[in-house]
């Protein structure tokens, strides 16, 4: 697959995705919708990973920025779009603060601490319960675009989109060589002049805010928060289990692997209505057992034998 | 004579942070017994719980240098195993042990056979990811089978009480402080005085030194994470006696368990017993307020995030 080839391919999956709510009915898109929406939570997840730092905390920052997006449209009457980038802004900055004092970690230090900001950010919002509701959450009065399905399917498209620019945006510009040096050697890349802490934080504060984006949008087509759907372990489990089956360390991967799950997480959903996450825990298992490199890096080996190794 | 020295520098008891730790946790127990002695008695309790859960995770990470993400859903595990046991053969919990930890042995010598040896070589990322999974698959096999809907048994004996002066509470949770302080003494008595604990603690040290003077390395992290195993099939039956328990019941001790241990500081058990007391301690205290009982999660979680970088501060 040649570099031409793959313009081609992406234009027609492009305009197949783009045009997809002109030929198909309201259950496509609403797929459809899920389907953007944990793809962008699973590239943005790769982008942290690409510098060796495991988030366990998305659903933390995606479950603040559906509650800053309900309450300002709610308290502020701000317009839905807008609050979505509210919401983004918002998680970025949490993001910011705390990342000043948790990047200091590292390998399961760093894991187990995103895992219990998720929980605290949940306690706190649950807690809250003057601003943010309590425990029953709080129910908007009417989905954004006044619940145009068309548009609904757009605007998550948008998301993933936008995500997918800035995880380009990470691969092409010298962030992706800071990220990856910190990955390898941490020593080597601080003597070799990279700033560890920036561009970490970077990293950190962008794909929170992402995620942020990513809840706010959430909240925003479904209408509704709640502690514990909007902070549900599914917003972190799907994700991981995306990108790891699509390969990680690339855009590719964590969508590829967002459209598979993705899909047949619908399926999964009508026959087995309870338990059926433990898919997603036997694909974590599965592909780091036997392919830590997951389809991309199956494909990718293909085209040259020589790469490889682990993920 | 080298294995001597190196479990002299595993139990090395780091003097002064303990008569700090020690010493203040002291003085806060001596302050609640004056003005709140209920909060005394339930901190106590629930730090043996934490401290008898988190042993067997410090067990793991000392030796086999991993941490099992999946380790409350082992313990959720063994509570459902229990559950069943009663529910079909009318076995009470505290007879269904002995079973339980037959099994749980079992699930901990398969777990390690198909799965955790082989990411032994792995990169740090993979093995977090690794367990995580695996904590997924646990507990969603169990939602599979027995649905989410909470399970208790309910035991004559679960609900004895005394009275101390004007305070009543229950008896039977001080189970969890005898039980902790049992595993304590029995890990360090294995870990010491049998020849295949002194090779556990020289594997954790250096694995290729251990593997150098003949150690059976792979052998050695089977039998460590099989006891580990074997030591939650003991736990959750006693745990379902007094909690009920569903599939997600396990996630908090996860992260209870790690930030003792890393508050205790990695491959020091001992230390894990202080460090539970003073959280149970801290826990109960903020519960212990009305209407504002569900901060006391948050205390702990906060706890976890100080401790570790104040340890990550001292160590770099």
């Amino acid at each position: 697959m040649n570099q031409r080839s793959a313009i081609i391919i992406l234009i027609v999956v492009g305009l197949f995705a783009v045009t997809l709510p002109l030929y198909a009915g309201p259950y496509p898109q609403s797929i459809g919708q899920m389907v953007f929406l944990y793809m962008s939570l699973a590239v943005s997840w790769d982008m942290l990973l690409r510098s060796g730092q495991i988030s366990f905390g998305i659903a933390g920052f995606f479950g603040l920025g559906a509650y800053t997006s309900v309450l300002t449209v709610l308290d502020l009457k701000l317009p839905p779009l807008l609050s979505i980038l509210a919401g983004g802004i918002l998680a970025g900055v949490v993001a910011l603060v705390v990342g000043f004092v948790v990047l200091r970690l590292r390998g399961m230090y760093f894991a187990i601490v995103t895992l219990a900001l998720a929980e605290i950010f949940r306690v706190i919002i649950n807690n809250w319960a003057s601003l943010t509701g309590g425990p029953e959450g709080k129910v908007l009065s009417s989905v954004i675009f006044g619940g145009d399905a068309r548009l609904l399917y757009w605007l998550t498209l948008g998301v993933a989109v936008l995500t997918l620019l800035m995880s380009e945006l990470f691969r092409r510009t010298r962030i992706h060589f800071a990220l990856t040096s910190i990955r390898d050697n941490e020593v080597v890349a601080s003597s070799s002049g990279v700033n560890i802490t920036a561009y970490l934080t970077i990293a950190f504060a962008v794909t929170s805010a992402l995620q942020g984006i990513t809840g706010a949008a959430y909240a925003q087509v479904y209408g509704f928060v709640a502690p514990d759907g909007s902070f549900s372990t599914d917003f972190t489990l799907l994700p991981l289990a995306m990108a790891l089956l699509g390969g990680v360390y690339g855009s590719a991967g964590p969508v590829i692997g967002a459209l598979l799950l993705g899909v047949a997480s619908e399926f999964l959903k009508l026959y087995i209505p309870y338990g059926h996450r433990i898919v997603y825990g036997l694909v974590i298992v599965v592909v780091i057992l036997f392919l830590p490199r997951g389809i991309a890096g199956i494909v990718r080996r293909k085209r040259a034998p020589r790469e490889g190794g682990h993920a | 004579m080298a294995v001597r020295r190196l479990e002299l520098v595993m139990t090395k008891w780091n003097r002064p942070r303990y008569w700090v730790i020690g010493g203040s946790s002291l003085a806060v127990a001596v302050l609640l017994l004056i003005f709140r002695p209920y909060v005394l008695i339930s901190g106590l309790q629930s730090a043996g719980l934490y401290a008898a859960i988190a042993l067997p995770m410090a067990l793991i990470l000392g030796i086999v240098g991993i941490v099992n993400l999946a380790h409350g859903e082992f313990l959720m595990v063994g509570a459902y195993l229990a559950y069943f046991f009663n529910a079909t053969m009318g076995v009470g919990p505290l007879a269904s042990i002995v079973p339980v930890v037959v099994l749980m042995v079992a699930l901990g010598i398969g777990t390690y056979r198909v799965s955790i040896r082989k990411v032994l070589a792995a990169p740090e990322l993979n093995q977090l990811l690794l367990t995580f999974g695996i904590s997924m698959v646990l507990s969603q096999l169990v939602n599979l089978i027995a649905t989410s809907q909470p399970r208790s048994v309910s035991m004559s004996y679960a609900t004895v009480s005394a009275t101390i002066g004007s305070t009543s509470f229950g008896v039977f949770d001080f189970v969890y402080d005898v039980l902790a302080v049992l595993i304590l003494v029995g890990l360090q008595l294995f870990l010491k005085r049998t020849r295949s604990g002194k090779a556990a603690v020289a594997v954790g040290q250096n694995p290729t030194g251990a593997r150098l003077v003949g150690i059976n390395v792979d052998g050695t992290y089977l039998l460590v994470f099989s006891i580990a195993i074997g030591i939650l099939g003991i736990l959750g039956p006693i745990f379902l006696v007094r909690h009920s328990v569903f599939p997600m019941v396990g996630g908090a001790y996860t992260m209870k368990s790690f930030s003792l241990v890393a508050m205790a500081g990695i491959g020091n058990l001992t230390a894990i017993l202080w460090c539970s007391l003073a959280l149970g301690m801290a826990e109960a205290f903020i519960k212990s307020f009305q209407g504002y009982g569900d901060w006391g999660d948050i205390v702990f979680f906060l706890m976890i995030i100080v401790v570790i970088l104040v340890r990550a501060r001292r160590t770099s």
